[in-house]
């Protein structure tokens, strides 16, 4: 578009930036910084929201909703509890399960009408989301080697929502066996990540 | 008796009770302690091992435009210039355009300031008269519509005949009646049905008329 000609310089100069760089500058209100960050990290936020809410309207608004608070933020986001990344996905996670406790009582989770979403592919990535990318699939791959009983449970309370005890009614299991399972899954994750927690819990 | 909670509190799978129970031990337990601060780590990395996809245009546009429009807000005026110059040159742009393809008098479409973070809306000028193109807008309260009012510096907001719900997903494209000369914002409110004839709530939209 030709009148974004003579921006491309800046946005170029703003990518090669880091996150807390960029966060200075979104604290002057600065827009463009803002969509560098969003670049960065919307897929992230959404992929997480969708996977765990597995609505896309619900996703959209949810992310939506995190981005325009850290916005507001600006250089106030928490910057004890991490990264950029970190704050972003602890917050969808918790607007997510907040979501959860108010609406799968009455509305089921359906994915059936949603639009075919773009699945990110090898050459729409950037060497640093490549590298993320596969801190991901390391991490997903340490998740499903886990024994299915463990990973189940994993997945139930931490991308589903659900308390220990509607795990164990749901599964037919004493509370005791279902608290088990998640401590043996994340002493083991933590064992096969050994370094790449840290990497991921640094995630830039 | 909660040792051995640690992973059920990280994974925020505990009952809220529990949960605060759980704190209070951590505090007294340094083998719990531990424990957590090695699982913390392992569960923020799992926030990432989903199915990767790309955030859906609409979602990235709603959310850049609101930042743009506040950030112009926020802005002090020094730094508004070549703001508001880009603005003007992309609505000169945008008039162009229009009179190539139409050949007609020009169409202008101005952000609208939206209180709701979810909604957007837009205001469309055509030959000085204005239609207002709202989305994702929550609808009205049992009982209650919303009426379009035009603001004229120093004056009270007059109110309008356009008075508008939105559909189920929240859109509604509403013809501003009246003439804009000599206003400089066109409010929308949410009033008892039949209308106010002067504002009763605070605007959920403002509109530059120019």
């Amino acid at each position: 578009m030709m009148f974004r000609a003579p921006f491309s310089s800046r946005a170029a100069q703003l990518r090669a930036l880091t996150d807390e760089a960029l966060m200075e500058r979104v604290d002057h209100a600065d827009a463009l910084a803002f969509e560098v960050i969003f670049d960065r990290h919307g897929g992230a936020a959404f992929s997480l929201a969708y996977r765990m809410c597995g609505r896309r309207s619900t996703a959209e608004d949810i992310v939506q909703e995190t981005f325009l608070s850290l916005w507001r933020r600006g250089g106030r986001y928490e910057r004890a509890r991490g990264t950029v990344r970190s704050w972003v996905l602890g917050a969808v996670h918790n607007k997510a399960t907040d979501w959860f406790r108010h609406h799968t009582a009455t509305s089921g989770r359906d994915m059936s009408d949603d639009e075919a979403l773009a699945e990110l592919t090898a050459p729409d990535l950037t060497d640093r989301e490549a590298e993320r990318r596969d801190e991901a699939r390391q991490i997903r791959g340490a998740l499903g080697r886990l024994p299915t009983e463990q990973r189940r449970v994993i997945e139930l309370a931490y991308f589903g929502g659900f308390t220990h005890s509607e795990i164990a009614d749901m599964l037919e299991l004493p509370a005791g066996t279902v608290k088990g399972r998640m401590r043996l899954g994340l002493i083991k994750l933590r064992l096969s990540l050994g370094d790449l927690t840290t990497a991921a819990g640094a995630v830039r | 008796m909660n040792c051995g909670d640690g992973a059920a509190y990280v994974l925020g799978a505990l009952e809220p009770d529990e949960a605060d129970e759980f704190r209070r031990h951590l505090d007294r337990c340094a083998t719990c302690g531990a424990e957590v601060a090695g699982m913390g780590p392992v569960a923020d990395a799992l926030l990432i091992a989903v199915p990767q996809y790309r955030p859906p245009a609409g979602l990235r546009r709603r959310v850049l435009r609101t930042v743009r429009a506040e950030s112009r807000r926020k802005q002090p005026a020094r730094r508004r210039a070549p703001a508001l110059a880009g603005a003007l040159a992309l609505a000169l742009v945008g008039l162009v355009i229009a009179i190539a393809l139409h050949g007609s008098a020009g169409v202008k479409v101005l952000h609208a300031r939206v209180l709701d973070s979810t909604a957007t809306a837009d205001v469309r000028l055509t030959g000085g008269h204005a239609e207002l193109i709202v989305r994702h807008l929550p609808a009205p309260s049992e009982g209650r519509i919303y009426e379009v009012w035009l603001e004229r510096p120093g004056a009270r907001p007059a109110p309008t005949t356009a008075l508008f719900s939105v559909t189920a997903s929240g859109a509604a494209d509403v013809g501003v009646p009246g003439p804009l000369t000599g206003t400089s914002e066109i409010v929308v409110t949410q009033e008892p049905a039949g209308g106010s004839r002067v504002p009763t709530s605070e605007p959920v939209i403002v509109a530059p008329t120019g």
